[in-house]
């Protein structure tokens, strides 16, 4: 690659800088407010140095605590969800990656047209069934419809994972006369347990940052952050310090958990089709 | 062993079958459980089960009583130029951080952080962003002698849809940008070598080869893309409802409202079939086109 000069560099870092700002800004500004009094939350021109209050946050998470539950709420559904899917999408993605067989194309297809697909479709019909077999309002409702989201989306992430594996490891662990469910517990298993996790940790995100499933089928007692968040838009007014310190809250895991990531985003985010 | 070889061949499907038996039955009982109540009057404001069989007014009340067509066209809209601005936003930055200056690579793990937000949090950032009265947008604006509407952007028939697409283009931008950028790295240095020995532009170089290299990547992306804007409801729902008026309704929030708003059944279950109808006829026009060859 050709060097360059000093002037394209200050150009490239004043565009850069530009897109910075205009990506990260809205977050920064939105964190800021969640530290503001109430009373300071329109003031303009804007405040960049003020006071941090803390009673946002306590007022919402500690005392009265309304949004408390609901932190708990999307931790067990995010994390029940993710649970469920993985032993399903296991199976199928050792078999999407190690056999050949006819149809896997059109299987592949299948499994991505569920991912865009409008899921409004699904959950009219289940807010109704589930009030039907007495599910309505439970963890259970929710964990078992973002399935819907889950399975296909674990199963073409964690195929590219398993696609890594060299297969030799796996005849070789045959040879030795493992039949396939040892080799695959002792060779599979171990091997794209990296994927595996990256896997999980994307299914859980993506869990945890859904509104529409929890919408039409939680209870007020089993309702996630998110959910709460837009609670808040009561009649009496937009209380905006609440929002902000339940929406910081509901906004952590999952930036935290895609720093972690790191190299793995890109092929999270395009369920396994871009390497990264 | 035939035995042996019968369940060598059969395995993979028996690996396939729990993950497709659950599938199946979360989605074929939602699609047949909206097959037979679209015939039937329902309305579960007034009756737990359904009434009277209805023939198609279901149907035809889709057009009449919801404004189902302008949601449509809101959000073919909404999908088409979305999809669009990121596309090309996105890749003006990936060209940007493929310049492997100092400090790219920090830059480029901050830069998905939009991404990874909740749909209704990125609506709440930009609503208080939005604000008509107290917003930092509007103050900016008002300040450089930019028109703001004084119900606000959000407010506003003109520019509510608009701004929907600003708040989601704002979140996805980035996703296409890494992507983008991965998909310039897999691209060979020895190629690029070989075409500027041969004296071809920067401009060339990105037309010509860069842009048709990455032709399966940006294929998949704007798929992915078109739909998940296709199926616009968080943001909708947070920064505007519809409004004013219908004048930012999308498909999505259209059937939200008459499904868990109104509690209309049977007429949502008809708007749901005319929608799954859509949706197939897009994915499949997608396929045929655009996406035909691709190895998995």
């Amino acid at each position: 690659m050709r060097r360059m000069q000093t002037r394209q560099r200050l150009i490239v870092y004043a565009l850069m800088a530009l897109v910075m700002i205009f990506f990260l800004g809205p977050i920064l500004w939105f964190i800021l407010l969640a530290f503001r009094h109430p009373s300071e939350a329109y003031t303009l021109p804007p405040q960049l140095f003020f006071e941090p209050y803390l009673g946002n946050f306590s007022e919402t998470f500690v005392d009265p605590g309304n949004n408390a539950p609901q932190l708990v709420s999307s931790v067990i559904v995010s994390t029940g969800a993710t649970l469920l899917s993985l032993p399903f999408a296991l199976a199928a993605a050792y078999a999407l990656s190690r056999f050949a067989m006819r149809g896997k194309e059109f299987i592949m297809n299948w499994y991505i047209s569920l991912l865009i697909a409008p899921p409004i479709v699904f959950v009219i019909p289940y807010f109704i069934v589930m009030s039907r077999i007495g599910w309505a309002g439970a963890y259970r409702a929710m964990i078992v419809t973002l399935q819907t989201l889950a399975i296909p989306f674990s199963v073409w992430l964690l195929k590219s994972f398993m696609d890594e594996v060299p297969l030799d490891l796996e005849e070789a662990a045959w040879v030795d006369g493992a039949n396939r469910l040892a080799a695959f517990f002792r060779i599979i298993i171990p091997l794209a347990l990296p994927g595996i996790i990256v896997t999980s940790m994307f299914t859980f995100v993506f869990s945890w940052n859904n509104v529409l499933f929890p919408l039409a089928l939680s209870k007020q007692s089993t309702t996630t952050l998110p959910v709460g968040t837009i609670s808040f838009f009561a009649s009496t007014g937009v209380y905006w310090g609440h929002i902000a310190a339940t929406a910081v809250v509901a906004m952590l895991p999952p930036m935290i958990i895609f720093l972690l990531l790191g190299r793995y985003v890109v092929r999270g985010l395009t369920f396994g089709a871009v390497k990264g | 062993m035939p035995s042996r070889y019968t369940f060598q061949r059969r395995l993979p499907w028996l690996l396939l079958a729990p993950s497709v038996i659950v599938l199946l039955a979360l989605i074929l009982y939602p699609l047949g459980f909206a097959l037979r109540n679209s015939f039937w009057f329902w309305n579960l404001q007034t009756s737990p089960v359904p009434l009277y069989h209805s023939g198609f007014d279901n149907y035809r009340m889709v057009f009449q009583v919801t404004p189902f067509a302008e949601a449509l066209k809101n959000t073919l809209l909404l999908a088409g130029i979305g999809t669009f601005a990121q596309f090309w936003f996105g890749m003006g930055i990936a060209l940007l951080l493929h310049t492997h200056l100092r400090g790219m690579g920090l830059m480029r793990a901050l830069l998905i952080m939009p991404t990874t937000l909740a749909p209704v949090v990125a609506g709440f950032l930009f609503r208080y962003l939005l604000e008509p009265k107290g917003g930092l947008l509007p103050w900016l604006l008002e300040g450089v002698g930019f028109p703001v509407p004084p119900q606000g952007f959000l407010g506003n028939a003109g520019t509510a849809l608009f701004s929907i697409g600003l708040v989601d283009t704002w979140q996805w931008t980035p996703f296409f940008a890494i992507v983008l950028y991965a998909g310039l790295l897999s691209i060979s240095e020895e190629v690029l070598e070989a075409a500027l020995v041969d004296g071809a532009s920067a401009w060339r170089l990105f037309w010509s080869i860069a842009l048709p290299l990455l032709r399966p990547i940006a294929a998949f992306l704007v798929m992915i893309r078109f739909m998940q804007l296709f199926n616009s409801f968080d943001l909708v729902y947070v920064l505007t409802s519809g409004g004013p008026g219908t004048a930012s309704r999308t498909l999505s929030f259209n059937l939200y409202r008459e499904g868990l708003v109104n509690y209309n059944i049977g007429l949502t279950a008809a708007m749901t079939w005319l929608v799954v109808i859509i949706v197939s006829v897009i994915i499949n026009l997608y396929l045929f086109f655009i996406y035909r060859k691709r190895e998995w």
